[in-house]
């Protein structure tokens, strides 16, 4: 579940504006007729790449770890959200707005140091922005991401305005998708409904571009892809969360978060999987710690942010520690959504069965800064 | 300069009412001048400030000439994400209703401009400052933000400034009028003083796209793309590249490009009323020179003893330009502020004509700034030294001893110099040329010339009609007004030059008064007549009392169907039009249904001699009739072909027949229904003209339809209400035409009566001398009187031979080459004959206060003098 940190405040925010899913139009959908995520439903594919309409949030997150041949080191964010604003205008044009197509892009230059951001936040309108229900083919004006005709390669092409960054992926899936929680179902809060449809591809092998201040570097490496949607999965009492995609040098790829909340006790809903060469581990909130360690003062947000995590899951005997490669990885959207987060490449370390491990991923923190989460859900 | 003080200085103090006069009628010539310059570049500049706050940061718009856009076209210009941003807009003039504000009035409602825009994509583009009661404290408004406060169909954002005018808080209902419908909204937000909401005095209202489509029955369409072009990028380069790239049917142009094309439709009809504030200038110089030749004349012995003691020609020069400077600069002084007023009720007047074309504008004078006081001195100074000039070189070049006799001075010439009678004639031929020849870039500038040569030469012609005056004179004031008759004709005969130059600056005046007196009621006859022949409907349905060209929303299909089904009714034709670029200019091209204005009248053609017929081969075809002053303008006639731009490229059209009309200088271009809608979209009639069956009772049938069309929004004329309205909008605008004559005339009336009080100080010891042989105060008053009324009778007189002389070169040349409309000339007589007494009976009563200072002269004045 975890990129869409910040679409669930959006969602919140939708749902706050809406009344609530307080009153549930029966089991299946809400108040506003968006349709609740349900345990029966079985994801098929590349059917259920594409988009689903009749739920209220969804996204398509993309990132990676990736290597020029000079050794330069680069991650990348590439994030695709829509969010459901009315199911059904009551306005015939082609303007209304049904959903909200928002896109964020990343490039992280992890040996200058540097970390670049563009977004993008469109209407459907006359097809500027919008995603294909019947396979994965996502864009928002000239940035998109698609499935190519075999079915197995994912392209990816997003540049900033001002020509300042942009990438041109093509990503291998090899693997079938990682379903999270119970076949796909993330169970998310004590409401029937709140819950959402949740799958990974944990591990993509890389290739293509990414430009950075207007220099176009070959790359290569690994990616990860996320796909979650439904209508109804966050309780106002949460204030953000933490999230790790981590992959393993020995082939083992593992995805966990914690719940943030506003009272500062754990969530019982934080939960993660592990995908190992073999086999597939899920993991509730008990299987597992995550110790905050070194903080990072964001100057421009004031939020602190614990750079430096350490992660236990004792049934695996695995003990790592994750850094963040580069501390300002900081992502601010004052003007257009006023959500500000962290997302960025970690390094990653530590032992498994008393055998050193090593990795990379991305971390994700939310609920650090920007105003109070009353006045963003109003 | 002690010199100065003492010779001129005090001279001018001396006769306090004289030099108030001058000073006075420069300040007015030159105020009139300013109030024009003030208006007409207010008016200008009121729509080039509401185009600035409207386009903002925008560098380019695409548009579709003549239409509007299809949106599903749009993803065909995704390219030009590459040049910069790119922000589809709705556009309209519409009316806002408050309820409860005015709810009889069918018509009421403000006019208020209107975006529609997609705000996610506009931000860059227009400053929009949400006031912070919308707002979460202390935050910038996000786009998420204002999206939410606009998704609402019904959601409009208003400007603080009309929401406290009428005491609207969020949340309240206003009514949008669309055509002859009211659709419900309600005010979501209220926008500070920046960006577009600065402008129109807070008549401005935001809406979202979507709803903004919604509401204005425009769903689908957008009315251009706006677009921002990067930083740095060449904007003309890219305009041309992006000119290239287009699909037919789309245009690209900066949005400065509107500013121009108002500009240059205005630019005949600001020239015009320049020309004519020029005529008050012209009548404050006459005054000038008046005032320095009395000076020069009166101290000819003054003159003479400075000349002998050994004063140089310059310094008398000087002296002399220097009183008509000394004049022009308080006189400039106190025109500057005074036209600054003048150009309040001016601008008005100007800037209505611009809204009439265009869309709302509302012009402001701007305050009174250093340019335009600067502008009032650059006119009144140097033009008071030129007309001062004559005078004073006179006096410089006097010979000392002759000066000094200061024997001849009131003496008249028993003969008229030849120069005044060649001199004239010359100016009347050079101006009969001048007139035959053409405009020059569509403003008839020799047409100008033509009259003020008729002006200058029936000027110059004064003294020659004084000296046959008095000539034919001698026998009648003798006969009919006994002794003071005579009198007055004697002392006017031998004060023939000096009185030549009031007579000439008076009947300058009435000429152009008469000029224009036959030339508006010329053209009131010719519309008069017009309207009776092209007016032939019995019912005109619109959804507003002017509605602005371009107003889309039109007259909805079921009040079309509700009317056309009246069983009274047996025809209806709707008139469309839309303005399509053509020339470096903008026509109206519209549409009506030619099978009806074929079998109901209704046109009143040109060319060619039978107008129906060839209209008749119009009907459906690729062919139109086109305006007068479209044919005129662009040079186009019966069988030529123009092209039209249309939304799918330009396309020719035959011009079948031309026809008379005087709603617009603008251009029309009328093509029938089927053929409009073959080229240009679909687009509702803003106006029906209804023809009943014969014996319909209209007021009847008026009154059942608008019981039938229940709320709907609608404004019916009968035939004769109608005509009363275009003569009632014809008379208000030519009311600025006749206000700027009045103020001539009255400053030329002062000149009369500065004159005739010189003359009397003049004459003192003469005056005193017929007291002492008998004469009575009450005679004398007479006689000055008489006196006065000749002089006003001499210059109607002049004033009406010359004016309608005038007439002819401002119907036939200046008005056919700025407006290119054909007047049949008539003679207002009854006008003419009215302000023939008036003048006389205006100048009597110029007399009246010289005929009493006059009178009170004892026999005192003799010892005084001599």
């Amino acid at each position: 579940m975890m990129p869409g940190v910040y679409m669930r405040w959006v969602a919140c925010a939708v749902l706050v504006l809406c009344g609530g899913g307080a009153g549930l139009r029966g089991q299946d959908q809400d108040a506003r007729g968006w349709r609740f995520a349900h345990p029966d439903y079985t994801l098929t594919f590349p059917r259920d790449h594409g988009a689903h309409p009749a739920y209220r949030v969804e996204w398509w997150y993309y990132t990676g770890n990736l290597e020029a041949a000079n050794g330069g080191r680069y991650g990348y964010q590439l994030t695709f959200f829509r969010v459901g604003i009315d199911p059904e205008p009551e306005n015939p044009s082609r303007w209304a707005v049904r959903d909200l197509h928002m896109a964020h892009l990343a490039i992280t230059d992890v040996g200058r140091g540097r970390h670049r951001v563009a977004e993008r936040l469109n209407r459907a309108g006359v097809g500027w922005a919008g995603a294909s229900s019947d396979t994965l083919r996502v864009w928002n004006e000239d940035w998109r991401a698609e499935l190519d005709g075999d079915g197995a390669t994912h392209r990816l092409r997003a540049a900033s305005d001002d020509g300042a960054i942009a990438l041109d992926l093509r990503l291998l899936a090899g693997a079938p998708p990682v379903l999270h929680g119970d076949d796909g179902f993330s169970q998310k809060g004590s409401a029937p409904g709140n819950a959402s449809h949740y799958y990974s591809l944990t591990r993509l092998p890389t290739d293509g571009t990414v430009s950075v201040d207007g220099e176009t570097i070959a790359v290569g490496g690994l990616s990860w892809m996320d796909h979650e949607f439904g209508s109804s999965f966050l309780e106002p009492s949460q204030a953000g969360w933490n999230w790790f995609s981590i992959q393993l040098d020995d082939g083992t790829d593992l995805m966990v978060y914690t719940m943030r909340r506003l009272d500062g006790t754990p969530d019982p809903r934080s939960s993660g999987t592990v995908v190992g060469p073999a086999a597939i581990v899920r993991l509730t909130a008990d299987d597992y710690q995550l110790v905050p360690g070194r903080v990072w003062a964001s100057p421009t947000s004031g939020a602190a942010y614990p750079v430096g995590w350490r992660l236990d899951i004792p049934s695996l005997e695995l003990q790592l520690d994750a850094a963040a490669a580069v501390d300002a990885q900081e992502l601010h959207t004052d003007r257009s959504t006023r959500v500000t987060y962290w997302e960025g490449v970690i390094d990653v370390t530590g032992t498994r069965a008393g055998e050193p491990v090593a990795g990379s991923g991305y971390l994700e923190m939310t609920g650090y800064a920007g105003p109070p989460l009353s006045d963003v859900l109003r | 300069m002690r010199l100065f003080r003492w010779f001129i200085g005090r001279h001018l103090l001396q006769h306090p009412l004289r030099s108030a006069m001058t000073v006075l009628s420069i300040a007015v010539g030159v105020a009139v001048v300013l109030a024009i310059q003030l208006a007409n570049a207010s008016s200008v500049r009121g729509f080039e400030v509401v185009l600035d706050a409207m386009a903002g940061r925008t560098s380019l718009e695409i548009t579709a000439p003549g239409a509007t856009l299809d949106e599903t076209r749009l993803p065909e210009l995704d390219w030009l994400r590459a040049y910069g941003l790119v922000s589809p807009i709705i556009d309209a003039d519409v009316r806002l209703t408050v309820p409860g504000d005015g709810a009889d009035d069918v018509l009421g409602g403000d006019v208020t401009r209107l975006l529609g825009v997609d705000i996610l994509r506009d931000r860059p583009f227009r400053d929009y400052a949400l006031a912070d009661a919308n707002t979460p404290t202390g935050q910038a408004v996000s786009t998420r933000d204002f999206l939410d406060l606009l998704t609402d169909p019904r959601a409009v954002v208003l400007t603080r400034r009309f929401a406290d005018d009428r005491g609207l808080t969020l949340g309240d209902d206003v009514g949008l009028l669309v055509g002859d419908r009211e659709r419900p909204l309600v005010v979501a937000g209220v926008l500070d003083d920046v960006g577009p909401a600065r402008a129109l005095d807070g008549h401005f209202a935001l809406m979202d796209i979507a709803a903004a489509q919604w509401a204005l029955d425009r769903i689908g369409r957008v009315d251009r793309v706006d677009v921002r072009l990067k930083e740095g990028i060449d904007v003309a380069e890219t305009e041309a590249r992006i000119r290239a790239r287009l699909p037919a049917g789309l245009s690209v142009d900066r949005p400065a490009r509107r500013g121009a094309e108002v500009e240059r439709m205005l630019r005949a009809f600001h020239f015009n009323l320049t020309a004519l504030s020029l005529i008050a200038l012209l009548v404050g110089l006459f005054l000038v020179y008046n005032t320095v030749s009395v000076s020069v004349i009166t101290r000819r012995g003054e003159i003479g003893v400075l000349r002998t003691v050994g004063t140089p020609r310059r310094v008398i020069l000087g002296l002399f330009l220097g009183e008509a400077i000394a004049m022009a600069v308080v006189g400039c002084a106190v025109g500057a502020p005074l036209g600054w007023v003048l150009a309040q009720a001016a601008v008005g007047l100007t800037s209505s004509t611009v809204s009439q074309f265009w869309v709302t504008t509302a012009a402001a004078v701007p305050p009174l700034d250093a340019t335009s006081v600067g502008l009032a001195f650059a006119v009144g100074v140097p033009l008071a030294a030129v007309a001062a000039g004559v005078p004073a070189l006179e006096a410089a070049r006097l010979a000392p001893m002759a000066a000094v006799r200061s024997d001849d001075h009131l003496r008249g010439r028993a003969r008229l110099p030849r120069r005044f009678v060649i001199g004239p004639c010359l100016l009347f031929v050079a101006g009969a040329g001048l007139a035959t020849r053409g405009p020059i870039g569509g403003l008839p500038v020799y047409g100008l010339l033509a009259a003020l040569a008729v002006v200058f030469g029936a000027a110059l012609l004064v003294p020659a009609v004084l000296f046959a005056a008095r000539r034919v004179g001698d026998g009648p004031l003798a006969r009919w007004l006994r002794v003071e008759g005579r009198l007055a004709q004697a002392s006017l005969g031998g004060a023939i030059p000096r009185l030549a130059i009031s007579v000439a600056a008076l009947a300058v005046s009435l000429a152009m008064m008469v000029a224009i007196a036959i030339m508006v009621g010329s053209f009131r006859q010719t519309v008069i007549y017009w309207v009776g022949q092209t007016l032939q409907a019995d019912l005109f349905v619109s959804t507003a009392r002017r509605s602005p060209v371009g107003d889309r929303a039109g007259l909805s299909e079921a009040a079309e169907r509700i009317i056309a089904a009246h069983p009274a009714v047996a025809a209806v034709d709707g008139f469309a039009g839309t303005n399509v670029p053509y020339d470096d200019t903008v026509v109206v091209v519209g549409s009506g249904r030619f099978d009806v204005l074929l079998d109901h009248g209704g046109l009143l053609f040109k060319a060619p001699a039978d107008g129906r017929a060839a209209m008749a081969t119009a009907v459906g075809a690729d062919a139109v009739v086109v305006s007068e002053s479209f044919a005129l303008k662009h040079g186009k006639g019966v069988g030529d072909s123009v092209e039209l731009a249309t939304p799918a490229g330009p396309a020719p059209f035959r011009v079948a027949a031309v026809y008379y009309d005087y709603s617009s200088d603008r251009g029309l271009v009328m093509m029938d229904s089927p053929t409009f809608a073959r080229h240009y979209e679909a687009r509702r009639p803003a106006g029906l003209s209804v023809y009943l069956r014969d014996g319909a009772d209209v007021d009847l049938v008026r009154d059942e339809l608008l019981a039938a069309l229940g709320r709907a929004r609608i404004f019916i004329n009968t035939n004769a209400t109608l005509r009363a309205e275009v003569l009632r909008i014809f008379d208000s605008t030519f009311a600025i035409t006749y206000a700027l004559e009045a103020i001539a005339i009255v400053v030329s009336l002062f000149g009369v009566a500065v004159t005739l009080l010189t003359l009397a100080l003049e004459r003192r010891a003469e005056l005193a001398l017929l007291r002492l042989v008998g004469a009575e105060r009450r005679q004398i008053r007479r006689m000055i009187m008489i006196e006065a009324g000749v002089l006003g009778g001499v210059s109607q007189t002049i004033g009406l031979v010359v004016g309608t002389a005038l007439s002819l070169i401002l119907i036939y040349v200046i008005n056919v080459q700025s407006f290119g409309w054909t007047i049949q000339f008539h003679l207002p007589v009854t006008f003419l004959v009215q302000s023939t007494l008036l003048i006389l009976a205006a100048s009597v009563v110029a007399g009246f206060y010289p005929a009493r200072l006059a009178g009170r002269f004892g026999l005192g004045g003799l010892s005084v003098e001599k």
